[in-house]
């Protein structure tokens, strides 16, 4: 319930259908990964979104009209996610639904384009899902994930506020976001009047994590940026920097995000740092959000990362883009109409777009920091305005 | 004449399965057609890979190397220029504004494969065994870098877009086709035949004055001139590529696939390619749900991989040589059947043979049984 009103009140309300005739349902075709390594990325979401859409289902749907999701496991394969997309549009989808990664997504996203339906990724961490990368057909696509720059000047802004003013920064070059995010976080960080002493990098599964970790942990920064994900390497590169000595604060992303890679020493897996989503070690600062991890937890979907709330948040941007839209589901009108979002509220913070960026920028972060291997809620940081 | 009628049938054998999986699946929806074209487009890839590593006897981890360029190039060519200049701000201005056509792209993506594949093949191969399959797992590493991080030539870490799919069911089954014609083609040459000896034994066919290294590189070009017109099929078939899709996942499928066809024969590549493709495409969707009559089958999500798995492990133990023998399509039927008495068709093994006929038969023995 609690869950429900705090939806209700977030500012898209739920029409309720008044008539007893049984309405079209809107299809919402998901073409994600099930099965491979965006899985932990793309289940929670759509777990959540399912959840947010079997209470909205409840109230009456959209205008009277349920939302129906169908569900394609791409498992990362280019021709299969192509194929499940097109079996998806075929199937009558009105918005397609994509993973989390655009790479992996794009032979998808393109599908969605072509059909000129709405295409929207839950959790997409670059600024490429849009017409940055897919020009004036990318005006259907968006992402309720964080935009790298985002991520960069939370980050920054977090280490300026500790008054740690140096920083070594390490990169892993395996995807297009840590790169990304690495960069915009080194340009603000500089910005904000912090000093980058080092920029390394490794590549995951390349096997040169710890020697990576030998040469930053002299570095004598007064912490580590690292923009990487979890595994395989991250266990490796924080032992081999704790083991050399360096207990400075370690500072990532939110795909360092979950606490379910640290490493059992309590000595190392100590004063780490980083930003996510939602707190998913149950002292999230939101009811709305506390209320939903137990509803995921009841049904035995524990999420892992704080990503998970991406996915109902952006069931809220359809719904609130097909209420404005008169419950007209044309792609390229929602798409217009969701280009003009402007903070609005959604369970995952405010979000906000332009006719150019189709990712979400300027959301407040949960900061978590582990201490003797346990991790922990710490404050709420906003990376400020846009272009700030 | 019999040795005629097996020549056809090499040939056509490999043509009229291509044949029948693409009417099969002009049957299919289109989102299933989708994953025909794949098959096709894939088993091109085999066919490659069976052109060098069938013929030479070296395992080459390295050709889908030459996949990856001409993909890129037929991508990066073909995509919108203002895409590019848009999306790769740092490319060669050449590569940034210049713009060709699909069936340009496809002559590209070959002749880029055949360049790249000779400079690559002058290098290595002058070495055998592991030492040769390591080196050209390097290549397939080296190029994934290059690819990846290099942004005069690409778009570095993110797909290219918006490419055009022209690579239809019919045009997949095209492509397949000439590289099928190409492959026989080679397969009958004299360069290909003293491959093949110096496969069977690399001492005495040095010892008779054959050059390993010259037809190892013949062999490694035109193999690479075919991975590279199957990259510019796969990327025009997807509409986009990123360097993660041609890298360790697609060797080794292919490879997979040719070892499960057999890897002695053309015959089995195309063979490999098909049936590995249909029943991983067929599994895949069942994880999604799949009607077989009136029977809906919906198998948990991953079991695809072991079943796959599961199945290759069999077949390879019950056949070593793969599911073809490495032989080519009928040919144990010809090599077999005995000569009537008193005809003068005596069987091909113990028939005189006049000048012509003798230079078409392989250096090599070929399995019989």
């Amino acid at each position: 319930m609690a869950l429900s009103l705090a939806l209700v009140s977030s500012g898209v309300a739920v029409a309720t259908s008044s008539g007893a005739a049984v309405k079209k349902p809107i299809i919402v075709g998901a073409v994600i990964d099930e099965t491979n390594t965006m899985k932990p990325f793309d289940l929670p979401a759509l777990q959540a979104a399912k959840i947010y859409v079997d209470q909205l289902n409840a109230t009456g749907g959209v205008g009277g009209r349920k939302i129906v999701f169908k569900v394609w496991n791409d498992q990362l394969k280019p021709t299969l996610t192509r194929s499940d997309a097109l079996a998806a549009i075929a199937a009558g989808a009105n918005v397609l639904w994509v993973s989390c990664d655009v790479n992996y997504a794009t032979p998808a996203i393109q599908v969605g384009l072509a059909a000129k339906v709405l295409t929207v990724a839950p959790c997409i961490g670059t600024d490429q899902m849009g017409p940055s990368l897919f020009g004036s057909a990318g005006k259907l696509a968006f992402s309720f994930g964080n935009a790298p720059q985002s991520d960069g000047a939370v980050l920054a802004r977090l280490l300026i506020n500790h008054g740690w003013k140096t920083a070594a920064v390490v990169t892993d070059k395996l995807l297009a976001y840590f790169v990304t995010a690495c960069q915009d976080f080194s340009s603000a960080f500089v910005k904000d009047g912090g000093q980058i002493v080092s920029q390394s990098s490794f590549t995951s599964f390349d096997g040169t994590a710890a020697a990576v970790a030998g040469n930053v942990a002299t570095s004598g920064a007064d912490a580590t940026v690292l923009c990487a994900t979890t595994t395989p390497d991250l266990p490796t590169f924080v032992t081999a920097l704790r083991t050399l000595g360096n207990t400075k604060p370690l500072v990532g992303l939110w795909s360092m995000d979950g606490g379910f890679w640290e490493p059992t020493s309590l000595t190392v897996s100590n004063n780490i740092w980083w930003a996510t989503f939602a707190s998913v070690f149950g002292d999230d600062p939101s009811t709305p959000v506390r209320a939903l991890e137990a509803k995921m937890a009841a049904k035995g979907e524990t999420p892992l990362t704080g990503g998970f709330v991406t996915g109902p948040s952006a069931v809220q941007g359809i719904v609130l883009a097909i209420q404005r839209n008169h419950g007209n589901l044309n792609g390229t009108k929602l798409a217009a109409i969701m280009a003009k979002f402007h903070n609005v509220s959604t369970i995952s913070g405010s979000v906000s777009f332009t006719p150019t960026q189709h990712t979400v920028v300027g959301r407040s972060y949960r900061i978590i920091e582990v201490t003797n291997g346990k991790p922990h809620f710490v404050q709420m940081l906003s990376p400020g305005p846009l272009g700030s | 004449m019999r040795s005629k009628f097996r020549l056809v049938a090499e040939l056509v054998g490999p043509l009229a399965a291509v044949a029948i999986v693409t009417v099969f699946g002009s049957t299919m929806s289109i989102a299933q057609q989708g994953n025909v074209t794949n098959i096709l487009v894939t088993t091109t890839i085999v066919v490659a890979l069976y052109v060098f590593t069938g013929n030479s006897g070296v395992m080459s981890f390295g050709q889908i190397s030459f996949v990856a360029v001409g993909a890129f190039a037929a991508g990066i060519l073909t995509a919108p220029t203002l895409t590019r200049q848009a999306n790769m701000p740092s490319l060669f201005k050449f590569l940034s504004t210049t713009q060709i056509s699909n069936f340009d792209s496809l002559l590209l993506g070959a002749g880029l494969g055949a360049l790249f594949a000779f400079l690559v093949g002058v290098v290595l191969l002058r070495l055998s065994g592991l030492s040769a399959g390591i080196a050209t797992f390097a290549v397939l590493e080296i190029t994934y870098d290059v690819l990846s991080y290099w942004d005069k030539i690409g778009p570095g870490v993110m797909p290219v877009v918006l490419v055009p799919v022209t690579t239809t069911l019919v045009m997949g089954a095209l492509g397949l086709g000439v590289a099928i014609v190409v492959a026989f083609a080679y397969q009958r040459t004299r360069s290909c035949r003293l491959l093949r000896a110096t496969r069977e034994d690399a001492v005495a066919a040095q010892g008779i004055g054959i050059s390993i290294f010259q037809h190892r590189l013949i062999a490694f070009t035109i193999s690479g001139a075919i991975a590279g017109f199957a990259g510019a099929l796969f990327v025009h078939e997807l509409g986009s590529i990123s360097t993660g899709q041609v890298y360790i996942d697609l060797t080794f499928a292919t490879l997979a696939m040719l070892v499960v066809g057999g890897t002695g024969s053309l015959w089995g590549a195309v063979l490999g390619g098909i049936a590995l493709g249909v029943l991983e495409s067929f599994l895949s969707n069942a994880e999604n749900g799949v009607a077989i009559g009136s029977w809906h089958v919906t198998l948990p999500n991953g079991l695809s991989v072991v079943i796959v798995g599961v199945i290759m492990v069999v077949v390879l133990i019950f056949a070593p040589k793969g599911i073809s023998g490495s032989h080519e399509f009928l040919e144990r039927f010809f090599s077999h059947r005995p000569a009537k008495a008193g005809t003068g068709t005596e069987p091909e093994s113990t028939a005189k043979m006049t000048d012509e006929e003798s230079s078409e038969v392989p250096l090599s023995p070929r399995p019989t049984s």
